[in-house]
């Protein structure tokens, strides 16, 4: 099932693809990473490898939701209507499943790391 | 949404169920180690429990604005200092309370293990519980959300409170030497975990630089499968744990190793003897 849905995302190639915002003066790249129906938006991040990257989770949705990633080690609540911000990386190359812990079944993505 | 409430509930009561099971079996050895006259009563976990789920309810409360003290970070920051107290209070119980320097002050000794106990239960339930509290206030208002949410809430706690009463029967009904060896054992690697905790919140809150992992055993044992989450709530398994967090867990467990509590000095007679 879970091989399946990120064959379905490799599928999609890179048109979630990320562009990096680097904020005047912090030297570690943002991006940001959106809740919405408990679903996340992009669901596909892509980061380079060696690399710390700050996730800012801004969650559009009024329920609670919270980020988390056996892969990558992370655990976070972000408030409903509220954001957050998680530091990740810097990481090998390979593909981070992540999941909303409170909604599993449809708020999935993965972290690309190339 | 039933199934998912049963297993996050259970994920964060067993935590909690495990740490007083074990702190309970210190009690009750302890209980049969002193003056039989005087005993450590056991109305510290009540207290515990009740201060923990108040301070709970006020964590969870305040959630939204912790969230974003310390530019988004405020959480780590919080929770990573809950669990340093809770280590700071570890190592209190096991080098004060066995102290040669407390004599036959059992009064004193009593009262102070009590202080320990209970702050620790105290900690852990403030962390595990406005987790719950978050998910179960959060989810449950959502409609057709309120059955399946809340059953499955109370299935996950009974499941976890069951756990923890099992392990404490199971460890008491051993001899006191092994009931002490086995407590003892996962009182080390509780220490272990909250030190390793810490770091890596810290760490996710880029307060503490990234170190490499240390290995990964995510293909032999994955964190996403029933020993693993069990292996997670007992000793604080994870499958790729960095090097900084792999060297405060063995610190955490060094910690507990050299206090007097692991030697137990002042109850070789009595214990030694009953065995």
């Amino acid at each position: 099932m879970k091989q399946h849905f990120l064959t379905t995302l490799k599928a999609l190639g890179g048109a979630t693809v990320l562009s990096f915002s680097i904020a005047a003066g912090a030297a570690t790249p943002e991006i940001e990473l959106i809740i919405k129906d408990h679903l996340f938006f992009p669901a596909m991040l892509e980061i380079p490898a060696g690399q710390k990257v700050r996730v800012r989770i801004i969650n559009q949705d009024s329920t609670p939701e919270e980020f988390e990633s056996f892969e990558l080690n992370r655990e976070k609540l972000v408030v409903g209507n509220g954001q957050t911000v998680v530091f990740i990386g810097p990481l090998e190359p390979g593909e981070y499943p992540f999941f909303g812990e409170f909604y599993p079944k449809t708020a999935q993505g993965v972290v690309i790391v190339k | 949404m039933f199934l998912n409430s049963v297993i996050l509930v259970l994920q964060e009561m067993i935590e909690a169920a495990l740490l007083i099971s074990v702190l309970l079996v210190f009690t009750n050895l302890f209980q049969k180690s002193w003056d039989k006259s005087f005993a450590l009563h056991t109305s510290w976990v009540g207290l515990s429990i009740a201060i923990g789920v108040l301070g709970a309810v006020i964590y969870s409360y305040y959630t939204p604005q912790i969230s974003e003290m310390f530019d988004y970070v405020g959480q780590e920051i919080f929770n990573a200092g809950i669990h340093l107290l809770s280590l700071l209070l570890v190592c209190l119980f096991a080098f004060i309370v066995p102290s040669a320097r407390l004599g036959k002050n059992v009064m004193g000794r009593a009262r102070f293990a009590a202080f320990c106990m209970t702050g620790i239960v105290m900690f852990a339930i403030v962390r595990e519980g406005s987790e719950i509290i978050q998910y179960i206030g959060g989810i449950a208002g959502q409609e057709g959300n309120f059955t399946p949410v809340v059953l499955g809430g109370f299935i996950g706690a009974g499941i976890g409170v069951s756990a923890g009463v099992l392990l404490f029967y199971g460890l008491i009904s051993l001899s006191a030497n092994w009931s002490f060896r086995i407590s003892m054992g996962l009182l080390c690697l509780i220490a272990g975990n909250m030190g390793s905790q810490t770091v890596l919140l810290l760490t996710q809150a880029d307060w503490l630089p990234f170190t490499p992992i240390a290995w990964n055993s995510s293909s032999a044992l994955p964190e996403n499968s029933i020993v693993g989450h069990l292996m997670y709530a007992l000793v604080g398994y994870e499958a790729t744990p960095s090097i900084l967090q792999v060297s405060i867990y063995i610190l955490g467990i060094a910690l507990i190793v050299i206090s007097p509590l692991f030697r137990k000095p002042w109850q070789q007679h009595s214990l030694t003897g009953e065995a």
